[in-house]
């Protein structure tokens, strides 16, 4: 008799971008969808640091009705082929992993769940068989935006959530004080950064430290902070949670650790947010609130074709003027172009309110009526009659 | 055994007992510069085709068959009638030269491979690299050197139109790869 579990594996690469978007799916599709989710992680630790209640050391254990899985190389936990077998972001399987699904009498619906695009060629792909050894197709599964491919994740009641807790300010007040950032009044700018390495952003940091308006920029360890080490009075290293750096106007608050639900709400309680990768980038859209979007640095700058693709997406319905503004800015961060990110930021606040407007409307836009774990099932279902 | 990634059109893969030509390859980059590549398949034996996708670093049997080196003839619908050194003519069906045949223009010269399977021209591969003139393209708008700057570009023969530097102009030559049909370098 076949399992009717689904097995996702995931290697996390960046810490919390795979790992990120996997965990979402499978909290999705066993609450919302009633599936028995085995989530295969090679690396339990980083995965702790956005599910705090996971215990590292643990090879198996059940959280938030998700079996957790350690993947470890040679697998050394049995597989039993379930109904869906997912490889997320193209991990290759381990062996044992193959070969149980070509002993399998009924194999598994095999998919590729891949990185999120714009592009358009990601709906002539989503969907394709994928011919493997022994007769067994693998799909390409690609999340998109267009009703051609995969769909976007996003839990259900997600919008009502966020437009509860931005309705009233008093939560984001709270929120800031739970997480140790003190000094932030109501009135002031609050602008969350998770970006990679850049210039664009010590050059943004010297105009908020220089404006006529208090800013405040919330800041994890790593990445973005290494971009900022003249700015800082410390090394990068012994920065610590809840630390206040004071730069004229503008304050760097060094920010503790959360997970997703944590990261959600300060998205949406952010006036900005400055987003890197896959996760974080859709949960930025899924804030109602604007954002630049660093992008994974590909080979041959392929990533700007990514970025273009997406952002001639999200400008669809945006007065040109506004559009070709944000685009700037999201194209001049990018490209680590420190005076063009300064000219644009500048523009782009006096265009403020129409643009904030526009992230509102744009996750009911984007969204449409059903998201990727709800496609998938329904792919699922398709594939396997 | 070759990745998905360097399969050309031309070339014969075996999956599950059963030969395939591809006919067509669209490589594109999906996150973290991993690569996606789709293909176009027909079986070699019987009348079925499909679409299907690999990762990039995807390994599958190429069968080595028979190869001739031959140069392009003539068009006689719906075959391009290739011919060795010899004067021997072979047929390959137009469906299965696939994306190559953009490339395929009266008088040309390069030294193609044509591979049989069973005694019988299956598919046709051009070289990697091949020299063109473009038949027109718009003068340089912008006096770019950095050759990063593209506009669109038609060859002599082919209503193909491809993406070259800014700086080529109409009576150029340049170079094309065949496996990805972009624009290389001026020659």
């Amino acid at each position: 008799m076949q399992h009717s579990h689904w097995d996702i594996f995931c290697a996390v690469v960046d810490n919390y971008g795979d790992i990120g978007v996997t965990w979402r799916l499978a909290r999705q599709l066993a609450s919302e969808h009633g599936i028995e989710v085995n989530l295969w992680v090679d690396d339990l630790r980083s995965f702790g640091h956005i599910l705090p209640a996971l215990d590292p050391k643990l090879p198996c254990q059940m959280v938030e009705g998700i079996r957790v899985l350690q993947w470890n190389t040679p697998l050394d936990l049995p597989y039993v082929a379930g109904e869906v077998l997912i490889e997320a972001f193209a991990c290759e399987l381990p062996d044992e992993v193959k070969q149980a699904v070509r002993d399998a009498a009924t194999p598994p619906c095999w998919l590729n769940l891949e990185y999120l695009s714009a592009e358009d060629w990601v709906e002539g792909c989503h969907g394709l068989p994928s011919f493997q050894p022994g007769g067994i197709n693998k799909y390409f599964y690609m999340p998109g935006f267009s009703a051609a491919t995969g769909g976007l994740i996003c839990e259900t009641g997600l919008f009502e959530a966020r437009a509860a807790w931005q309705t009233d300010s008093s939560n984001k007040m709270a929120l800031f004080q739970k997480l140790g950032l003190g000094g932030i009044q109501a009135e002031d700018k609050v602008i969350s950064v998770f970006s990679y390495e850049t210039e664009a952003l010590p050059a943004l940091c010297e105009l908020w430290s220089e404006g006529q308006q208090r800013v405040h920029a919330l800041i994890p360890k790593g990445r973005s902070f290494n971009s900022l080490k003249a700015l800082l009075p410390c090394p990068v290293e012994a920065l610590t949670p809840g630390q206040r750096i004071e730069l004229g106007m503008l304050t760097l608050h060094v920010l503790p650790m959360t997970d997703q639900q944590g990261y959600d709400r300060l998205l949406w309680s952010c006036d900005f947010n400055i987003v890197r990768g896959e996760d974080s980038f859709l949960r930025a859209q899924w804030a109602a609130r604007p954002f630049i979007w660093h992008i994974y640095q590909q080979e041959e700058d392929y990533h700007l074709v990514k970025l273009e693709a997406f952002m001639q997406l999200y400008c669809d319905n945006l007065a040109s003027e506004i559009a070709e503004c944000w685009r700037n800015l999201n194209l001049s961060f990018n490209q680590q172009q420190a005076t063009a990110v300064q000219q644009h930021w500048q523009y782009m606040d006096s265009h403020a309110v129409p643009l904030l407007a526009h992230a509102r409307q744009w996750p009911i836009d984007a969204l449409k009526t059903t998201d990727l774990a709800t496609r998938l099932v329904q792919f699922v279902k398709n594939s396997l009659r | 055994m070759k990745t998905a990634h360097e399969i050309r059109p031309g070339n014969v893969i075996m999956f599950n007992d059963a030969p395939w030509v591809v006919q067509k390859t669209e490589t594109t980059r999906s996150g973290r510069n991993a690569a996606i590549v789709k293909m176009k398949l027909k079986h070699v034996l019987i009348d079925s085709s499909t679409e299907t996708t690999f990762k990039g670093e995807d390994k599958m049997d190429v069968i080595v068959l028979e190869r001739l080196d031959c140069t392009y003839s003539y068009f006689n619908d719906p075959m391009y009638v290739f011919m060795d050194a010899e004067y021997n003519q072979y047929d390959v069906e137009a469906e299965n030269v696939g994306d190559a045949a953009k490339f395929i223009v009266d008088g040309m010269e390069d030294t193609c491979q044509v591979t049989f399977y069973e005694g019988k021209a299956i598919s046709v591969e051009l070289p990697t690299t091949i020299v063109r003139e473009v038949g027109y393209t718009e003068p340089s708008a912008r006096g770019d050197t950095s050759g990063k700057v593209m506009k669109p570009a038609k060859l002599v023969g082919t209503d193909i139109e491809l993406m070259v530097a800014d700086f080529v102009k109409e009576g150029d030559k340049i170079e094309i790869d065949t496996r990805t049909g972009e624009f290389k370098k001026r020659v």
